[in-house]
């Protein structure tokens, strides 16, 4: 349905996002995973086509979606296609929702806008999803402010704007990050539900490596503005091949069923200014070594996943 | 082990001023809240946002001044205390808070950050200051070199270090830890959460260790109590005491595994959770609650003790 071919992406002279593919299908949800500054929310940006908007440009690579490239679409088709076909989540709901206007016109606006319903029309369907969203009463919930509601539920209200156009991919930046986690379980059932109900091409961006363990098909590691791992998530989280990854899930607490302990990442997440040069996690490896600080890896595919990391074939004949 | 802390029946009413259009209202924060914390053990304090968590840490140092209840640390009354003879005190209880990033005065260099806490107890350091601030850079694991630098010249994670360099300068025996990973990569928060697990073993710490997060908590404590609505609803003597009160285990299903093999079953949760200023009366979960009977919206179950795994819930699993 969506397919990113080695993206990349420029501010005036700064590359913060480059060698990213990535491809996502119906009723498949794609994780997208990395700690701050590894490039994902700007991921998310450049398939919205909203780069321009904060000065960046696609420096290359393609995105397409249902047979057409939309970093060659202009701006006026882009705009039927964003919030219509493509939704968006973000993870603040409050730089989704006016806090000005009653919820019930906001969603309509979705519904008016890209399928060209009347006013009635519009409200008819709004109600019809908050109730899918199974949130209680739908019609009172319409004459509410957003300041009237809780953060889970100000959530829900913008997953359904963002299907209230029926769209065929949805991309959810972080959508649960500023949540409770029993709330973040509910809003995880729902798009669960919603991807295999509608099938719904998914992309749900996490910094959270259990939520991408929890829901995803398939999941894409990013670091320093780059993919180091990709592939289905059962293979990443059993034999993850890239040292990133391997020290990724080595950094959650597991609780009770492991006692081993948490062993951390040597060094910090570089900023786009100072991305190293050769592999961007060189640096903070356990494995570096020359050729890693001068020649950036190319991916070395196993199975259905593949890892960017010049030794990726030793590191799959060793058991992590 | 002797305790080291003891909270009882500890309370924090917040009120808000009134107006022409508007009630004075008020909540309770923290509600009859008592635990004890023994030499050496670190317990885990979670709950969800709005629980009273931050504030019960705040409660015993006193940062803010309780409504109601007692704190005894090493044997000392702290609600007894004078201001001066609570800032003497303060030198052996510490605290670390979630943001490093307005927790250092921007304009110290890290060297003075480490070193305030000396000169506002008034204490002068066996070494000489440079000597001193430079071993409790190290005993964080950061290089001493960097005593020169400031804070916006650092990440997150160094910050962090800082502020526990700052809460270990005179040597205290407690240390509050309010959310001290909530705001770092998880990468950091493994580095942090050794680091403190080193430093609890080489210093003989103790902790009181404040988390949203279940499996940090599980990972990193001894004991755990839940907290909901400003109340403790279940003191697990373990990390591996299984849930009883049905809240606790709404929280255990809630937070996932990082392993694609055991994915949780979600079941629905209804209701909301009660804004603190209007309760309802009986159990603060009671709406939200799948054992819940006309019992629990009469009466607030108290945290009874059974074995040393207390509950405060009338049908507890």
């Amino acid at each position: 349905m969506l397919s990113v071919r080695d993206l990349g992406v420029a501010f005036g002279m700064v590359q913060p996002l480059s060698g990213v593919s990535f491809s996502v299908n119906k009723g498949e949800t794609l994780g997208i995973v990395g700690e701050s500054g590894s490039g994902k929310s700007l991921t998310a940006m450049s398939v919205m086509g909203l780069l321009p908007l904060s000065g960046g440009r696609i420096t290359g690579g393609s995105v397409e979606f249902d047979g057409q490239d939309l970093t060659k679409l202009p701006e006026r088709a882009y705009r039927k296609l964003r919030g219509g076909r493509i939704g968006l989540i973000t993870q603040n709901p409050m730089t989704s929702l006016d806090p000005l206007q009653k919820i019930g016109p906001q969603v309509d606006d979705v519904a008016k806008l890209h399928l060209g319903l009347d006013g009635a029309e519009a409200r008819a369907r709004t109600e019809d999803i908050l109730g899918t969203l199974r949130i209680p009463e739908p019609s009172l919930i319409c004459e509410r402010y957003p300041h009237q509601m809780s953060g889970g539920m100000k959530q829900r209200i913008v997953i359904a704007m963002a299907l209230a156009a029926d769209p065929d991919v949805l991309i959810a930046d972080e959508p649960t990050t500023a949540l409770d986690v029993t709330v973040q379980a509910q809003i995880i059932r729902l798009l669960d539900d919603l991807v295999k109900e509608r099938d719904l091409a998914l992309v749900l961006i996490t910094h959270d490596m259990s939520v991408v363990a929890q829901t995803c098909d398939k999941i894409v590691v990013m670091y320093a503005g780059r993919a180091v791992e990709h592939g289905p998530v059962e293979e990443i989280f059993d034999r993850p091949r890239h040292p990133y990854t391997q020290a990724l899930i080595a950094c959650i607490p597991r609780g009770l069923d492991d006692a081993t302990r948490l062993t951390g990442i040597e060094g910090t997440v570089p900023t786009v200014l100072n991305y190293p040069k050769g592999c961007p996690f060189h640096p903070r490896c356990p494995r570096a070594e020359a050729i890693c600080a001068t020649d950036p890896p190319e991916f070395s595919v196993a199975g259905d996943s593949a890892a960017a990391c010049h030794f990726a074939e030793v590191a799959n004949a060793q058991p992590a | 082990m002797p305790n080291l802390l003891e909270v009882r029946d500890l309370s924090k009413r917040f009120t808000s001023a009134g107006s022409a259009f508007r009630k004075a209202r008020s909540m309770h924060a923290v509600n009859g809240v008592s635990f004890d914390l023994a030499k050496g053990r670190v317990i885990g304090v979670v709950g969800e946002s709005g629980c009273g968590k931050s504030t019960l840490a705040r409660l015993i140092l006193r940062l803010i001044e309780p409504s109601g209840g007692a704190v005894h640390f090493d044997g000392d009354d702290l609600l007894a205390k004078s201001p001066a003879q609570m800032r003497r005190l303060r030198a052996r209880m510490q605290m670390v808070f979630q943001d490093p990033y307005s927790a250092i005065d921007p304009r110290y260099t890290l060297a003075r950050a480490v070193a305030e806490p000396f000169e506002v107890q008034g204490v002068t350091p066996e070494k000489p200051m440079t000597d001193e601030v430079a071993g409790l850079l190290e005993m964080v694991g950061l290089n001493p070199g960097l005593a020169t630098s400031y804070p916006h010249q650092i990440s997150g994670g160094q910050k962090q270090r800082v502020g526990i360099a700052r809460a270990l300068a005179l040597r205290p025996s407690l240390l509050v830890l309010d959310e001290p990973t909530a705001s770092l990569d998880v990468s950091v928060q493994a580095q942090i959460i050794g680091l403190l697990e080193d430093l609890r073993s080489d210093l003989g710490l103790t902790y009181l260790f404040i988390s949203h997060d279940l499996s940090l908590v599980k990972y990193f404590c001894d004991e755990i109590l839940v907290m909901y609505l400003g109340r403790v609803v279940e003191a697990l003597p373990d990390t591996a005491a299984p849930a009883r009160h049905p809240y606790t285990r709404t929280l255990m299903e809630s937070t996932f595994e990082p392993d694609p093999k055991k994915r949780r079953l979600i079941a629905p949760l209804e209701g909301e959770v009660p804004s603190p200023f209007d309760l309802p009366p009986g159990c603060a979960f009671v709406d939200r609650c799948p054992n819940a009977s006309a019992l629990c919206r009469s009466e607030t179950p108290a945290l009874s003790t059974e074995t040393g795994h207390a509950v405060a819930c009338h049908h507890p699993i």
